[in-house]
């Protein structure tokens, strides 16, 4: 995996994590005692904080890890979950996901980021340091935090080979026992109370405490002349646990702090003692070490230890095993594999010297398939510790990263069989835009596919061919099926649950609530309806234009809401169903619902419609003029609405992927949003007819009707003709007349129109065409380039036969 | 609660902060025979370790803190 793979994966599962965190973030405030939850969101944000640490994402990192050390508090117990905390923590997430969608633009973070991520991570170490039960840590809320911080992720200076002074206070005992453990000296400034460090407490918090012992940097002044504030600490403590650990720990403080590893006090021949703080599991090469490094231990512990040695010699082993069973070794490789083997034998001591011999006999430029079979038949048997414990003492097996000469000895991934992960993994993540790119192939196809009956047709009429027809007919009945239901399938994939676009309401109704000082509880039901994913992204924002809306002019504050005799708190329901073929999602709340009067007057005030008109509007109808376009009852305009940007915008959004709005209000009870949605975009079925010769599709579902009409019914009144049916007035168009054609309607043999009766707007239309061709499904694909500005025509399709067909917006052009 | 200043000795409960190391030290040099109690202590500041590692006050009751203890009853003025 290279480098940009690793970073797409990154993104999307640091979107993943983010979701998940937002999500939890709401739902922990309304249980903040919920351990599991908190748990859970505390995990989401580890595991975010470990993925950016993969990278040089410096002002990302510090943002995420200051939100991890807030949470662990917070799930401790140590500091309690508060509204404070909870807005801290959520600018955080916003800033993260700013960072995420900068790094997917431009591949890196803005450097002038650093500065509103220095000042995130310390609002969040404030929270730390301010509530935390003891004083620990509290240095990272004042003005050293930022230095403090940034020198985090160095690494703590390591003591040179030679064992410091300071190391004889521990124990010679306790080193033996922990041979892997790392010694550390802090040694805390004297100004340090100052700060707010707890030198003492910060040492009992080292992670695996085995050991710790006090003493003083300077003899203690008489007491006459002490100065109780002045640190004369000098802590000495032995932690068995990676550097890594010590590290983070100690991450504020690293100047301060000297840390020792016992294991490489005793320096193997062609092993370099380095930090494993920066190098992630490399172990390939075992340096043996000379016995004499250290005295023979005693105990139970040893054999602890050389149980350890076993174990891990064992995997090394079995790591070599694989990388021999893998194809292509180059000879460098299987000698590699060889030396580390002999290294391996010797270092386990009496069980693996009995195979010493077998390997020296060995022929040198032996293959891996040799070495290999050699290897799986000596590797050395479980021994009890006890059988080894006087060889082990005093071999410490060093992490070298340097020590693997096959080039890709050092992967990680080397270590895993190729065909390992098959059976855990259920889910594969695929970039949309290759769902996209198999959702074009099969529209492709369909219009492929569609081409055979024109050839079987062709076969018959023009070759005479009528057995190769209905040959080609079976053909095209197999392709059909199965060209179908692939487009079944991959339109499953597309298929995203409506609950994704609701998660941002829970975050909108919280902060929109608070800020406005209303109470509002968001109930959602049916998350798990599915709908198109193009669908689903088109629906966010006037789902949000909606909520917010409710929010403003919907819910009432408290105070109006007990004086209606309603509950304080408000309620804004909202639900996702499907119907058939459709979503429908209802947006209710149980706020003052909308004025007609109200609105009748604002329509007027503004020249929406003329007052005549306003006047003669029933309430129910009154009330949808808040989709007029330039609609506000607002008096004042706030952040929030009230631009006159409203309602009509929503309806354009959700007319545009073939939904419509549905509003209905009463007064002081409430307002119900009903959007009704197509399940999928993808195929649209039309309804093709001709003008002028030329052949027109027309979205079925604005269709009412189709009907002749007799030339003598049609009424012309100046320019605009009517007709009557079914007892009502139906205006008419002239399809020629609206797209510019020369011909006149034609009449059938009974001096006939052909009219297409459309609902447009809540009112019938029809329209007057030549010829009706009946339906059909195709793939509409929108105008692109210099013809997109043609609002006249939703887009074009593809037709079996190879021609084009212009799919009409009767919207746009009646 | 932090500490209560009893006749014979100076009683350390909970969590002891670094606020209290002044007054503790003072009271501490005052006495003659200078003795705390740290049976109901569960964390001292480190400037209250320090004060305690100065001045050495005989202790009453059981340490419950393992590393205090031995910090405590461990020998003074190493390098």
């Amino acid at each position: 995996m290279n480098q940009t793979e690793l970073l797409d994966q990154f993104i999307l599962e640091a979107r993943d994590c983010l979701e998940q965190v937002g999500q939890r973030l709401l739902e922990v405030e309304k249980a903040p005692t919920d351990t599991e939850l908190l748990n859970d969101l505390f995990r989401q944000v580890h595991t975010l904080k470990g993925n950016c640490g993969l990278f040089e994402f410096k002002p990302l990192e510090r943002v995420v890890h200051a939100g991890e050390d807030l949470l662990d508090r917070v799930r401790n117990g140590t500091l309690s979950y508060s509204n404070d905390i909870a807005d801290a923590l959520l600018e955080a997430m916003d800033f993260t996901v700013q960072m995420i969608d900068e790094i997917e633009q431009h591949g890196q973070i803005n450097p002038a980021a650093d500065g509103r991520s220095q000042a995130l991570a310390n609002t969040l170490r404030a929270h730390l340091a301010a509530k935390s039960v003891t004083a620990d840590e509290g240095a990272a809320s004042n003005a050293s935090a930022a230095s403090a911080v940034a020198a985090a992720t160095a690494t703590l200076a390591t003591a040179s080979v030679e064992p410091p002074p300071w190391l004889a206070r521990i124990p010679q005992s306790l080193r033996d026992a922990h041979p892997e453990a790392i010694a550390w000296h802090y040694t805390p400034e004297p100004e340090c109370f100052f700060k707010g460090e707890d030198p003492w407490l910060m040492a009992l918090r080292a992670p695996a405490l085995k050991h710790l012992c006090v003493g003083t940097q300077q003899p203690w002044p008489p007491l006459g002349e002490a100065d109780c504030y002045q640190c004369n600490l000098d802590l000495v403590g032995l932690s068995d646990v990676p550097l890594a650990y010590l590290t983070e720990h100690f991450r504020y403080i690293p100047e301060q702090v000297e840390v020792c590893e016992l294991a490489s006090l005793a320096p193997a021949p062609g092993s370099v003692a380095t930090p494993a703080g920066q190098e992630g599991g490399t172990a390939v090469h075992v340096g043996t070490a000379p016995a004499s490094a250290s005295a023979p231990p005693a105990g139970a512990t040893a054999g602890q230890a050389a149980e350890t040695l076993q174990r891990r010699a064992l995997q090394i082993w079995d790591d070599q095993l694989e990388l021999l069973s893998r194809s292509g070794t180059v000879l460098g490789t299987v000698q590699a594999v060889r030396a580390t083997l002999r290294h391996l034998l010797e270092a386990i001591g009496e069980p693996g010297l009995i195979h010493l011999p077998y390997l020296a006999t060995l022929d040198a430029n032996a293959s891996a398939a040799v070495l290999h079979q050699w290897a799986t038949q000596h590797r050395p048997a479980v021994a009890r510790a006890a059988d080894a414990l006087a060889d082990t003492s005093g071999i410490g097996i060093a992490g070298d990263a340097n020590a693997g000469p096959g080039p890709s000895m050092g992967n990680d991934a080397s270590r895993r069989h190729p065909g390992d992960e098959g059976g855990h993994q259920k889910v594969l993540k695929v970039g949309q835009e290759k769902v996209d790119r198999l959702m074009d192939l099969i529209g492709e196809m369909v219009v492929a596919k569609n081409a055979l009956p024109y050839l079987a047709q062709r076969a018959e009429t023009v070759f005479a061919q009528r057995e190769l027809s209905r040959e080609i007919k079976a053909q095209y009945a197999v392709i059909n099926r199965i060209a179908e239901d692939m487009q079944h399938a991959i339109m499953q994939v597309r298929m995203l649950p409506v609950g994704t676009v609701f998660q941002r309401f829970g975050r909108l109704v919280r902060d929109t609530s608070r800020k406005l000082g209303k109470e509002v509880a968001l109930v959602i039901e049916g998350e798990d309806t599915e709908a198109d994913k193009n669908v689903i992204e088109a629906l966010a924002d006037p789902l949000i234009h909606i909520i917010r809306n409710s929010l403003d002019h919907g819910i009432e504050p408290p105070q109006a809401r007990k004086l209606a005799g309603k509950p304080a708190q408000g309620t804004i329901r909202v639900v996702a169903r499907q119907e058939s073929d459709r979503v429908v999602i209802e947006i209710e709340d149980d706020g003052a619902g909308v004025d007609p009067e109200r609105v009748r007057r604002k329509a007027i005030e503004r020249e929406l419609i003329p007052e005549d008109k306003a006047a003669t509007l029933s309430d129910a109808d009154a009330v949808q003029l808040i989709f007029l376009p330039g609609f506000s009852t607002a008096e004042a305009i706030s952040d929030l609405s009230g631009r006159g940007v409203g309602m009509d915008v929503v309806r354009n959004a959700v007319e545009r992927i073939n939904g419509h709005v549905e509003l209905s209000s009463q007064l002081g009870k409430g307002t119900r949003l009903r959007l009704s949605l197509p399940l999928s975009m993808a195929v649209t079925n039309v309804m093709i007819i001709e003008a002028g010769g030329r052949r027109f599709g027309v979205p079925m579902d604005l269709i009412v009707e189709t009907v002749r009409v007799h030339a003598d019914d049609i009424h012309h009144f100046k320019h605009a003709r009517t007709t009557v049916l079914r007892g009502r007035i139906v205006p008419l168009r002239a399809l020629h007349e609206l797209l510019a054609l020369d011909d006149a309607p034609t009449l059938n043999d009974e001096g006939e129109h052909a009219v297409l009766v459309m609902r447009l707007g809540g009112e019938n239309v029809g329209l007057l065409v030549d010829q009706f061709h009946g339906a059909t499904d195709i793939i509409l694909k929108p105008l692109e380039g210099v013809l997109a500005g043609l609002t006249g025509f939703a887009g074009t399709a593809l037709m079996g036969d190879g021609s084009v067909l212009m799919v009409l917006n009767p919207k746009e052009l009646v | 609660m932090g500490i209560r200043y009893l006749k014979k000795y100076a009683a350390l409960e909970d969590i002891v902060t670094v606020e209290d190391a002044e007054a503790l030290f003072g009271w501490l040099k005052q006495q003659a025979k200078p003795a705390v109690n740290l049976s109901k202590c569960v964390h001292v500041h480190a400037a209250v370790l320090q004060v305690l590692l100065m001045v050495r006050p005989q202790v009453h009751g059981d340490v419950t803190q393992p590393w205090l203890a031995h910090a405590l009853n461990a020998p003074t003025n190493q390098p």
